[in-house]
């Protein structure tokens, strides 16, 4: 006679969990297939957006920084030829830190001590803000709060008590607009601002002088020839006028002054109409229509090069143009290219500032409006998988009733359906990751051409990939939570009454 | 949690007696309550099996029978009232429990099959052997010979989309046999098989039933099954309407061909 002894029953091993719960899939390919598509097409756009992201900042930091170096030569010939603003003073001290050698140039020039120097770079640092802040608003505002003062003058004016009270009041009265810091911390401003000021126009005076010596010994010479020998002599004259200028720095300002005065004397040569009508004829256009960028475009090949380098000559014989100092490195046809491309290369780099004016703000530097399109779609997308699973739960009540007959554990149908969510999110997620990547990818290749290339930042694309693939098993696991847990606890006969 | 010792039972099954009460039901009720209407569907039960017999169960639909069924079976819980198996009180089982007396003690066979449509055959038979903790290829071994023994071998591989009612019905059939269990329950099991192929299922239950003392109680119009069982119980609008042992009731058998 059979007994009924009654034990506990065992739990099911892992591996076998999972074997049963693939055959659940296999069988229901294509269902399964759509939970995959949702959580891929979340993946595929949270990844398009962060590695478009990771590769913009990337790429922003190499144009910054490239910007610079390129820049410098003509950034020392405006520095040279016009004299500082009060404005460019104050924030330009207030991004430095005391290591830079615009700090130690602003004490040397305002004759400021070491005591002194901090309070006036954390004044001019709240100035820059103040001034960011106001130059910002938009026109309705602007004039609600200061009428028509700007910039500077609007701390002269602020200074004025009753000024002061009109315009803490109108800030109260507009809303939606966050001023920088608190109230009492602006009036606290504003009082030390006359301090500030004349701290600032000391710096000023200082600079004047500096630049009044350093044009004194200009000579008969433009400000970009003398900097051609900022290695030289020139650049010892700079530093005698209390400017800091570093070899390094003195030994690209000279190599940049060179190239922009023969720049200089070759865009400034498609004026003669001479050579105007050689580059129309060749280039099968009308002569008006021959701009520098045509120019550089016919320059940019050794035999464009030397050809262009021939009619020169010829018109320098002619006496059309004067001709070129001669210079080290010559202006040769191989010199004429280098230049070209060279010209090509700081046009991407402007192209690509411009595309990225509007990065700032909101998540990971996205922007506000991304991050706001980001958040919703994610939300949309999530609440697509609960739908999806809850759909698949929903369907398979009969399945698990009958499994509950054959001894299945509460437990075990629980895991059954987790871990089927997590497969599926990790392969959407995966797939919908890599598909990401590639569009984000491709995208910028459009926009930045060969920048890309040499910026990729490939570790931050996979940890990209990484969480995103993350992501799509967290959303998918939790959207199951919820109906699995509903299901296990049923009894076997209620599950089956309900189909 | 008491630490699981296979070796141990929990709760020790009486042993003195060969026969004795399997199941037994103690003023069984169930009420459902679905959008406002109340229906009682068992209103009182109160039977005893003893183990090793083979009892069916009649009756109308509606009267109760299917869920008179789950409540033996220890699928649904009643509303009041008690059922002991083997003198021990379902309801006070926990869950681990509940399903080790549902995986090993236990075989159901339903009126609508209820097999799992994405396994094959012989994966279906072979579920409950996994859940009791059977290797896979001594389940695979059990599995083809149960199959053998409903005369399906052939079909191991085929889905249960792929097989007519019947066919459904014999795998149905092998996977409650799968961990050899002390009760089987079954619910019309041969209403959508041919003759022959009704008689043979019906002596392998007769087998399992004198040879191996398996309580096997049905729910049937056939008459086949009527000839070979030792109890007939009628249930009626949720109450026993009548018990009565075989020999207390005239069956006859008629047949198409004469034998």
């Amino acid at each position: 006679m059979k007994t009924v002894d009654i034990r506990e029953q065992p739990r099911l091993s892992f591996g076998r969990t999972v074997r049963l719960t693939l055959n659940g899939i296999r069988y229901r390919l294509f269902r399964a297939a759509v939970t995959v598509v949702v959580v891929g097409v979340a993946t595929a756009f949270l990844t398009n957006i962060l590695s478009e992201s990771v590769i913009r900042r990337s790429v922003a930091r190499k144009t910054r920084d490239r910007m610079e170096e390129m820049r410098r030569g003509a950034l020392w010939a405006t520095r040279l030829s016009s004299s500082r603003t009060l404005e460019g003073i104050l924030t330009a001290i207030a991004d430095a830190g005391p290591e830079d050698p615009i700090y130690r140039e602003t004490a040397r020039m305002g004759a400021l001590t070491q005591e002194e120097m901090p309070s006036f770079q954390r004044g001019a640092r709240k100035a820059a803000a103040y001034l960011s802040f106001f130059s910002d608003l938009d026109y309705a505002r602007l004039r609600a709060l200061v009428k028509t003062s700007r910039g500077l003058a609007i701390f002269d004016r602020l200074g004025d008590e009753a000024e002061m009270e009109r315009f803490a009041a109108s800030l109260r009265g507009l809303r939606a607009v966050r001023f920088v810091t608190s109230l009492e911390e602006f009036q606290a401003f504003i009082r030390d601002w006359p301090a500030i000021e004349a701290r600032a126009r000391r710096v000023q005076e200082g600079y004047g002088a500096a630049i009044a010596k350093i044009q004194a010994s200009l000579g008969e010479r433009s400000v970009l020839r003398a900097l051609t020998d900022a290695a030289g002599e020139f650049g010892e004259a700079i530093r005698e006028a209390g400017l800091i200028l570093d070899r390094e720095t003195a030994g690209q300002v000279a190599d940049q002054a060179r190239r922009l005065l023969q720049k200089q004397f070759l865009e400034q040569s498609i004026a003669i109409a001479g050579l105007r009508k050689e580059i129309g004829s060749r280039l099968d256009i009308l002569p008006t229509e021959v701009t520098a960028d045509r120019l550089w475009r016919v320059l940019g090949s050794e035999e464009g090069a030397s050809w262009y380098l021939e009619k020169l000559k010829k018109a320098e014989d002619r006496g059309w143009v004067a001709p070129f100092a001669p210079d080290s490195p010559p202006l040769d046809a191989s010199r004429v290219v280098r230049l070209a491309r060279r010209e090509k290369e700081e046009r991407a780099l402007m192209r690509a500032e411009r595309i990225q004016a509007g990065d700032a703000g909101g998540i990971l530097g996205l922007g506000e409006r991304m991050s706001w399109l980001l958040f919703v779609s994610m939300l949309v997308c999530g609440v697509g998988i609960t739908n999806a699973m809850l759909m698949s739960v929903t369907a398979r009540f009969r399945e698990i009733a009958t499994l509950k007959c054959l001894g299945a554990l509460d437990g075990f149908i629980m895991l059954m359906f987790v871990l089927e969510a997590c497969l599926l999110g990790a392969v959407g997620g995966g797939v919908g990751a890599g598909v990401g990547v590639l569009i984000g990818g491709g995208r910028m290749l459009v926009a930045f051409g060969g920048l890309v290339f040499r910026s990729a930042p490939l570790t931050d694309l996979l940890i990209c990939c990484a969480i995103a693939v993350v992501l799509g098993v967290i959303l998918a696991a939790a959207a199951s939570v919820y109906p699995s847990l509903k299901a296990s606890a049923l009894a076997p006969m209620e599950a089956m009454r309900i189909e | 949690m008491p630490a699981i010792d296979p070796g141990k039972p929990r709760i020790e099954a009486m042993r003195d007696g060969d026969r004795r009460i399997i199941i037994r039901t103690v003023n069984l009720k169930k009420r459902y309550v679905m959008k406002g209407i109340v229906t009682e569907a068992l209103r009182g039960v109160n039977v005893e099996m003893a183990t090793g017999e083979l009892i069916v169960v009649m009756g109308p639909s509606g009267s109760g029978k299917s869920t008179f069924f789950n409540m033996v079976g220890g699928l649904d819980s009643p509303t009041s009232g008690r059922v002991f198996i083997d003198e021990v009180d379902v309801a006070q089982l926990t869950a681990t429990e509940l399903a080790f007396l549902r995986c090993r003690k236990i075989g159901y066979v339903f009126q609508s099959y209820n097999l799992i449509t994405c396994m094959t055959a012989l994966e279906n038979v072979t579920t409950p052997m996994i859940f009791a903790g059977v290797g896979p290829d001594e389940a695979r071994e059990r599995g083809m010979s149960l199959l053998e023994l409903v005369g399906l071998k052939d079909r191991w591989f085929h889905r249960p989309i792929e097989m007519s009612g019947g066919q459904q019905q014999r795998v149905a059939i092998a996977r409650a046999l799968a961990n050899q269990p002390a009760i089987l329950l079954c619910d019309e099991p041969t209403a959508n098989l041919d003759h022959k192929t009704g008689m043979e299922i019906l002596r392998t239950l007769q087998r399992l039933n004198k040879e191996r003392g398996v309580t096997i109680i049905c729910a049937t119009h056939d008459h086949r099954m009527m000839d070979m069982c030792d109890r007939l119980l009628w249930i009626r609008d949720g109450r026993i309407e009548r018990v009565a042992r075989r020999d207390e009731v005239h069956v006859s058998i008629g047949s198409i061909d004469g034998k």
